[in-house]
């Protein structure tokens, strides 16, 4: 079988940083979060306590669908398919009709459609109409995004979702990044996306008692919690020989992917599982962990998460860990479950193509269980050579995904 | 002659495909106007909505034209005043 090298040639994102690819990554080096109080989510009546979110703003569904198609789609398939297409334009390819048949969509999110049928729910329970939208179905099902991101494109080879929780998109990219490498596919769309800004799934978070009061502060020592977000984004997988050979921009090369599950507690993290996904990405990637300059971080400002993934870096890194830099771009765009490897994927692919580390926003004091280079603030310019991005999920499952600098 | 009901129908009509109501005609050809089996779903749902009726799924196979829908509502509502325990619906978004 085949084992080739990958190369990422085409992105697109829409996230509360911004619209489109240009906004996020001005934002990322802005070091600028999207962190506000919630617009359009009326929790009023079942005194929710969520107050800020990092919502996307300004989205207008009938800019991007006519006909009426805006209402097949749930708010997280729209941001697939807006984002699939930004980062189809971005690579420039063009497919004849049997590269369509050996094109691949891979896929994350956590609760797909849920808001659709959270929506529908109320129809029936709280307005006491009798009936549901005719649709909830259809727009309900994970799978809705990647789907509607095949028949947008005319994407037509394998097609499919991955849910894990905030380990979706990941596991995703990892898997398109396989099919690409292994012969199985000749392009993969792939990446997450999540819209879970509802009365109801505030109220679930809220239960979890993981939602911080203020803003998102990861590996601060004044951190609260999480704080959840929504968006989308996507990439654009080839063999680097076939991008090459089209003249394509090439971002990074995506290079190797390590999963594991702690085995251990749902919600409750371990050091030995993420420790050993990082290692497995290192180890596909065949990468010396000197290698490695950056890590964009799980990092999602709880007290339960940071100091423990800390941990897991230390272990991999040994002496090394202090040289690298490390930073949550979660202090920005937000937690967006099923859609944050796919985000921070983009952040970590746009520091290795720009040389410009995006760093940790809302930072205020260092805490001694958190002491590594966090970025604080201000993005840096530097030119690392490698990169991880890390997704831990409730459930204890873990994906890592390694990246380098492409040099032609 | 106004029609209340071939105008409720085509004003529900231009709502579901986001088109205005003036590109509609009590003759306009459901097909060749983009409407595709969801939006078939999506606009019958809103007519049940508008004209607090329900539409049996064998009065829907046969539907064409505007006009055929048009026909068809009238015929339920001669049938049977609207059904006040039809709720107004939540409008599609």
């Amino acid at each position: 079988m085949a084992s080739r090298r990958v190369a990422i040639t085409g992105l697109g994102i829409i996230s509360a940083l911004g619209l489109d690819l240009a906004q996020n990554w001005t934002a990322l080096c802005a070091g600028r979060s999207g962190i506000a109080p919630l617009q359009v989510v009326d929790g009023a009546g079942v005194g929710l306590k969520v107050l800020n979110g990092a919502q996307v703003r300004d989205f207008d569904p009938l800019k991007h669908f006519e006909g009426g198609k805006d209402a097949q789609l749930d708010r997280f398939a729209q941001f697939s398919v807006v984002a699939a297409r930004e980062a189809f334009r971005d690579s420039g390819i063009e497919l004849s009709p049997e590269m369509r048949l050996r094109s691949a969509v891979i896929c994350g999110s956590a609760v797909g459609g849920q808001a659709s049928i959270e929506h529908g729910f109320e129809d029936l329970w709280v307005q006491g109409r009798g009936r549901v939208h005719p649709l909830t179905i259809p727009k309900t099902m994970a799978n809705a995004g990647a789907s509607h991101i095949s028949m947008d494109l005319g994407l037509a080879g394998p097609v499919y979702t991955v849910s894990t929780a905030c380990s979706s998109a990941n596991h995703a990219i990892g898997q398109a990044f396989r099919l690409v490498r292994d012969g199985e596919a000749e392009l993969a769309v792939t990446g997450g996306s999540e819209a879970i800004f509802t009365v109801g799934m505030l109220k679930a978070w809220e239960a979890m008692r993981v939602i911080a009061p203020d803003t998102c502060r990861p590996f601060s020592k004044d951190r609260r919690g999480m704080i959840l977000g929504e968006g989308g984004a996507m990439m654009i997988l080839e063999p680097l020989e076939a991008a090459q050979a089209r003249g394509a921009r090439i971002y990074a090369e995506i290079c190797g992917m390590g999963m594991t599950s702690d085995a251990h507690h749902l919600t409750q993290p371990t050091v030995d599982g993420p420790a050993r996904a990082m290692k497995g990405a290192l180890r596909e990637a065949a990468m010396m962990p000197e290698q490695v300059g950056y890590i964009n971080a799980h990092g999602t400002g709880t007290a339960g998460n940071d100091p423990v993934e800390t941990r897991a870096i230390r272990e991999v890194f040994g002496a090394h860990a202090d040289k690298l830099a490390v930073s949550s771009t979660k202090s920005m765009h937000g937690h967006a479950l099923g859609a944050a490897g796919a985000l921070e994927a983009i952040a970590t692919v746009l520091a290795l193509h720009h040389g410009i580390l995006p760093p940790t926003a809302n930072f205020t004091e260092p805490d001694p269980e958190c002491d590594l280079d966090y970025i604080p603030n201000r993005a840096r310019a530097v030119q690392v050579q490698a990169a991880l991005s890390n997704s831990f999920a409730f459930g204890g499952l873990n994906a890592v995904v390694a990246f380098r600098a492409f040099k032609p | 002659m106004a029609d209340a009901v071939a105008e409720k129908v085509i004003a529900t009509l231009a709502t579901v495909k986001r088109i205005p109501a003036e590109n509609i005609t009590i003759n306009t050809n459901l097909q060749e106007m983009g409407i595709d089996s969801l939006d078939v779903f999506t606009l019958l749902f809103e007519l049940e909505n508008a004209f607090k009726i329900s539409i049996p799924d064998d009065d829907v196979r046969s539907i064409k034209t505007v006009n055929d829908i048009v026909e068809g509502v009238k015929k339920i509502l001669a049938a049977s005043p609207p059904d006040p325990s039809v709720g107004s619906a939540s409008p599609a978004v």
